[in-house]
């Protein structure tokens, strides 16, 4: 599947973005696809990987996120939500029939005043990065990042940087993926904006 | 008529009462007192040790371990301490699965569980015993000091019954009502560490029979955060230091500490 | 490609006179493509014991966290540290405990005895084989070139620093003719008074 979502970390928030289309083999059979979850007030995850599985993980991860908060009174910080995500897929991937998810995990944690990013596949392999990419928009968007992104840049910085990323996918990846959809966190919570 | 209905953990009595767990908490109140104080910059525990004479063989107090006996005072976990008053036997049961508790949460979320938490685990064990079964419940009341990022530091009690509440200051044990009414007098919301230790030593040598203070007689421990490190820090005194810091507040005699295998080169509690 | 070099890295530990060292690469890859530039692969288990994984990153974090829960266990009943002959023993049986569905990845160990000052390093394979070395392991996707240099540089009875220096020497050449390990190293010298942690910026490309 030619699917792509990146994430990065800027002076203060976290900025995700996905591709939105949703195919089967050659089809394109929908454009406004939201791959990007919202998995509580001060986290956000881009999903990719095998169409179904995708849905029921975020899903699944969603729900026993919200149980959590129910549960205790206060969510659980990235760094934990991100280990708990991991954790699972580490286990499914040795289960009868595992998940196939990869996952950016984009997050504002509020005891340390941090935005954190986490590059998660579905081998259960998490490792905590200034940006990440997933699918073959990896291949072209990460060489760009390494190039201009800034772990300090104020917003706008960070967002030019991510143009960069998607045009520079739009200009050697082979297929077009269509628009990209960007979600924000910050101290502020979740927004959408348009790239 | 009360007899009919104390067989059982699980039957209530006409009068809507589990007598095995007023039972318990009647045991528990005449248990070695546990006091612990909430400070601004850190937590407090003491607590009475009943079991002594100069026959006990105390020599892993002294040099191994992370200090204290092994009878009040117990470390749950990096960032939780606990002291526990009534049956030492069910009390050495429920540390053991409460540290488990902890490196479970720690493998699953990679964090310390939150102090709360960590309380709530044990009693819904305990809780289970006042309803399932015709077995005995905990005999065993239980204050938690510690801190976690979300509510820093924390002071909470639980009971047989598998009730718990937070605390600015409480005490359970032998003469516990004396004690917390001497606590409410003093206590203010913005005591120091410092304060908070002067507090609970005064506390201690007026709510306990003997009349010196002594390690022999008696636990202490804090619960603070480096300040280099921002990670909490858990400190249960050796019986040489506990002399010491007595005789600091004027209360008694001294001794030397010595280093042990437990702790880093810097003194702290190695758990990673 | 195998599943143990799908990720890539290299883990390397050497003895010297009363200390030992421990060092690993910094890359997470996905086959060629480089993930990330800061993924430690070695993990303190106590101020004088470290433990490398190289090998499958999932299995690499899993076992991370069931070797810390174990050791944590042990030293809280205990009331004391772990011996690195101790600590040996619980990764070689957590491994073959997994043995017809193995972790993948291959642990190096590097301590100090608390009891005896004796400098311990060991190695195992994906089953929990125990390899007891007096001069040096290596395990990863650069090992077989790591044992080239190591063989070359390594001597007995060096003081720490020129430990440092060998242990460094060596994993920065073989790892530069290794295209799944590298960007930067991680090295820990362990003496009985402290642990001296030094990162490396090696050839980053």
């Amino acid at each position: 599947m030619a699917e792509c979502s990146f994430g990065l970390i800027g002076k203060g928030y976290v900025i995700l973005a996905s591709d939105t289309t949703a195919g089967r083999s050659i089809v394109k059979m929908k454009e406004d696809e939201d791959k990007i979850k919202a998995l509580g007030p001060n986290l956000i995850m881009a999903t990719g990987g095998e169409p179904g599985d995708t849905i029921q993980f975020a899903e699944y991860v969603e729900r026993n996120l919200r149980l959590y908060h129910i549960r205790h009174n206060h969510t659980l910080r990235p760094s934990s939500a991100a280990a708990w995500i991991r954790r699972t897929l580490a286990d499914s991937l040795r289960s009868r029939n595992p998940y196939s998810v990869n996952l950016i995990l984009g997050g504002y944690d509020h005891t340390t005043s941090t935005p954190n990013l986490y590059w998660i596949d579905y081998l259960g392999t998490m490792v905590d990065v200034p940006f990440a990419a997933h699918g073959y928009g990896a291949y072209f968007a990460l060489s760009t990042l390494d190039r201009y992104h800034d772990p300090e840049a104020p917003l706008e910085e960070g967002l030019e940087t991510l143009r960069k990323c998607v045009r520079e996918v739009e200009k050697r990846l082979i297929v077009s993926l269509g628009k990209f959809k960007v979600k924000i966190i910050d101290r502020n919570g979740m927004r959408e904006i348009d790239l | 008529m009360a007899r009919r209905y104390d067989s059982r953990t699980t039957i209530f009595s006409p009068e809507g009462r589990l007598y095995q767990i007023e039972y318990a908490m009647e045991a528990i109140s005449h248990a070695g007192t546990v006091l612990g104080v909430l400070a601004t910059d850190g937590v407090v525990l003491a607590a009475e040790k009943k079991v002594t004479g100069k026959l006990l063989d105390l020599s892993v107090a002294k040099e191994g371990g992370y200090g204290g006996s092994g009878e009040k005072i117990f470390l749950l976990n990096t960032n939780v301490i606990a002291g526990v008053a009534g049956l030492t036997a069910d009390a050495n049961s429920l540390i053991n699965y409460a540290r488990s508790a902890a490196q479970r949460h720690l493998f699953s979320y990679n964090e310390d569980i939150p102090v709360e938490q960590l309380a709530q685990r044990l009693c819904d064990l305990k809780q289970g015993y006042t309803q399932f079964g015709g077995l005995r419940p905990f005999g065993v009341s239980l204050l938690y000091a510690g801190w976690d990022p979300h509510y820093q530091f924390q002071l909470y009690h639980s009971d047989p019954s598998g009730n718990y509440s937070g605390w600015k200051a409480t005490c359970i044990g032998a003469n516990n009502g004396t004690a917390q009414s001497l606590l409410k007098q003093e206590y203010k919301d913005t005591v120091s560490l410092e304060d908070a230790i002067g507090l609970v030593l005064r506390t201690m040598s007026k709510t306990m029979d003997s009349t010196s203070l002594s390690s022999e007689k008696l636990e202490f421990a804090t619960l603070t955060v480096d300040p280099e490190t921002k990670r909490p820090q858990a400190k249960i005194y050796r019986p040489a230091e506990v002399d010491a810091l007595l005789a600091k507040h004027g209360l008694a005699k001294t001794e030397d500490t010595e280093s042990n295998e437990m702790l880093s080169r810097d003194g702290r509690l190695v758990m990673r | 490609m195998s599943i143990m070099e799908y990720n890539g890295g290299s883990v390397l530990a050497m003895k010297g006179k009363n200390c030992v060292a421990i060092a690993s690469d910094l890359r997470l890859g996905n086959q060629a493509m480089t993930v990330a530039t800061n993924f430690e692969k070695v993990f303190p288990v106590t101020d004088c014991l470290y433990l490398g994984l190289a090998g499958l990153a999932s299995d690499v974090i899993t076992l991370r966290e069931r070797f810390r829960f174990r050791v944590n266990m042990y030293t809280i009943k205990e009331e004391r540290q772990i011996e690195p002959a101790t600590f040996a023993q619980l990764v070689s049986s957590t491994l073959y405990e997994k043995r017809f569905g193995p972790y993948f990845v291959e642990p190096v160990i590097a301590g100090i005895s608390k009891k005896t000052g004796e400098p311990f390093i060991a190695a195992t394979d994906l089953i929990g084989c125990l390899n007891f070395a007096k001069d040096f392991v290596v395990c990863g996707t650069a090992s077989d070139k790591l044992f080239g240099v190591a063989e070359g540089l390594w001597e007995p009875d060096l003081e720490p620093e020129d430990l440092f220096e060998t242990i460094s020497q060596t994993l920065m050449n073989a790892v530069d003719r290794d295209a799944f390990s590298g960007w930067g190293a991680i090295v820990h010298v362990i003496t009985p008074e402290k642990v001296i942690t030094r990162t490396l910026k090696a050839r980053m490309d």
